[in-house]
């Protein structure tokens, strides 16, 4: 069974973690920095996650996040399960292993999303952390 | 303890020997291909190889579709999807069901860009990346005529992109010739440095491979019997380029390390080197060359028996050495080599202005090879690299 039941669970606990990330002062100006917008392609369920670094983002924010559809152009297009994804965010996936198995499939500039990898290494922490105070704790277990 | 995860990717069917080029014909035929669109350069064919190659068709059913000869140093997209007139367009227009690239790695990553678009149609750009393409393109025959690429045999193509001033980079198993063609007879006309710098190349691969984070047992074992026998042909073969056997030796080793690195993936010395190509024009081989014993001593505290293995591999007693110690002779049997092949030893002596290292630290930083190093690289540490190296 999928970790997540729909797209709304999919935007509650990984959108709002990552939405939860664009004002941090240690993470946030480093993807920045990157500059460059990536879309989170997911399916079962089928949803979308887009992060804008490169137009301007609200007062206050280091980036922009879109749910769903969104009429900003990614530079680079990561395509995966949603279960991939939230393995993922708990630091529980080996990127160059995942592309390799065709497990994530990455679309554009690949080296731009490795360039990012160790800017986001604190946020393998601060995921499980979310949803336990999100009341979803049980979904820890489901690496 | 072997790795969680591996992938071996067995590539294309590899014929070898001397003068095997004259036996194409019935080595593609066994393809099942009938219509053959040659992908070449200038050079090779005032050279005559390009002729050469294509009289090993005599006899068989495979017939010569069309010949495009104007490949640069540098795969191009501008070769590959101008539209009308383009590459893919003339090879459909002459009815192929096969490309044959002739050459070095720019003639083979130009037709391997070229089948994508022959076969799937669109934009490069729309197949740039990992994985992105997911099924069989039309069949690719790989004859390399240098000794370092090993495109022949890889998953990989790099091609540049003149207009946003950028290399597209693509990766999938379909990319990978189905048929490698190795005959060291086309590779006896190489200048010595390009046949050292391009060998230096192979060895990087070889090199890199074996420490990487993405190593693998079976990977390991093309690299290290790669690097063996790039440590006892490669001054041979650029000194005496007329040595068949020591061609042949080369010629087997790079396709190896090939092989190797396709899975394995390389290191901190291909982003440098990588870097020094984009921005300066250090020719690929020259860069690696250069600043592979630089990168191996950055590295050597990740991996120091593996590096020890190097240095067995190059032909050192290390019997009484502790890793460490036996690193260290490979990083000096690596920076010995190039210096016996003639090969400039420092950054400086290759057109790199001392001002540029903070930017080639910097796009070092972003190339996707930084991330298989063995030790984490940050940019700080990676400028000191390249400061040691000018
Ligand atoms: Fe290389």
């Amino acid at each position: 069974m999928a970790v997540f039941q729909s797209d709304v669970e999919v935007y509650d606990y990984i959108g709002e973690f990552i939405s939860s990330v664009k004002d941090d002062p240690a993470i946030g100006p480093k993807i920045r920095q990157a500059g460059i917008i990536i879309r989170f392609v997911y399916r079962e369920p089928q949803s979308q996650i887009t992060i804008d670094a490169r137009n301007p983002a609200p007062e206050g924010h280091f980036y922009t996040v879109y749910y769903g559809d969104s009429a900003v152009e990614p530079d680079l297009v990561m395509s995966m399960s949603a279960d991939t994804a939230h393995s993922f965010w708990l630091g529980k996936v080996n990127l160059m292993a995942a592309l390799t198995r065709g497990q994530i499939v990455a679309k554009g500039p690949v080296a731009t999303a490795l360039k990012l990898l160790p800017v986001i290494q604190p946020t393998y922490a601060m995921y499980p952390k979310f949803l336990k105070e999100h009341g979803r704790e049980e979904l820890v277990k489901f690496g | 303890m072997l790795p969680e995860y591996f992938e071996f990717f067995v590539p294309a069917r590899i014929a070898a020997g001397r003068g095997m080029s004259g036996s194409l014909g019935p080595e593609m035929e066994k393809l099942g291909v009938r219509r053959a669109f040659v992908v070449t350069d200038q050079v090779l064919m005032q050279l005559g190889l390009v002729q050469k190659v294509l009289d090993g068709l005599a006899g068989s059913a495979v017939e010569v579709a069309g010949i495009f000869d104007e490949v640069r140093p540098n795969s191009e997209v501008g070769l590959v999807e101008k539209g009308p007139g383009d590459l893919p367009e003339l090879a459909r227009v002459a009815g192929a069901d096969v490309l044959v690239a002739i050459g070095g790695g720019s003639n083979i990553d130009t037709a391997k860009g070229m089948n994508i678009i022959l076969s799937e149609g669109g934009h490069l750009l729309d197949y740039e990346g990992f994985g992105v393409i997911t099924r069989p393109l039309k069949p690719l025959v790989a004859i390399p005529t240098t000794a370092g690429t090993g495109s022949e045999v890889t998953q990989f193509a790099v091609i540049k992109h003149e207009a946003i001033h950028t290399k597209l980079s693509f990766s999938s198993p379909y990319l990978a010739p189905n048929l490698a063609i190795l005959d060291p007879e086309l590779t006896v006309n190489l200048p010595p440095k390009l046949t050292a710098s391009t060998g230096m190349d192979a060895l990087t691969h070889a090199v890199e491979t074996y420490v990487s984070t993405s190593w693998n047992p079976i990977a390991d074992g093309l690299a290290l019997e790669a690097i063996r026998i790039i440590g006892a042909n490669l001054v041979e073969a650029t000194t005496n380029g007329g040595n068949l056997e020591a061609r042949y030796q080369m010629l087997v080793a790079s396709t190896m390390a090939g092989m190797a690195f396709s899975s394995g993936m390389v290191g901190c010395v291909h982003a440098m080197a990588h870097a020094a190509g984009g921005l300066f024009d250090v020719p690929h081989g020259i860069a690696n060359s250069i600043l592979l014993p630089y990168g191996m001593e950055y590295n050597l505290e990740a991996r120091p028996e593996k590096f020890r293995e190097i240095a067995r591999a190059l032909g050192n007693d290390v019997e009484d050495q502790d890793p460490k110690a036996g690193g260290w002779t490979a990083i000096e049997a690596v920076f010995d080599l190039a210096e016996r092949c003639g090969l400039p030893r420092a950054l400086s002596e290759a057109g790199v202005p001392e001002e540029g290292l903070p930017t080639m630290a910097e796009a070092a930083m972003v190339d996707g090879a930084i991330f298989t190093n063995p030790r984490p690289a940050e940019y700080d540490e990676i400028l000191a690299v390249l400061k040691k190296a000018y």
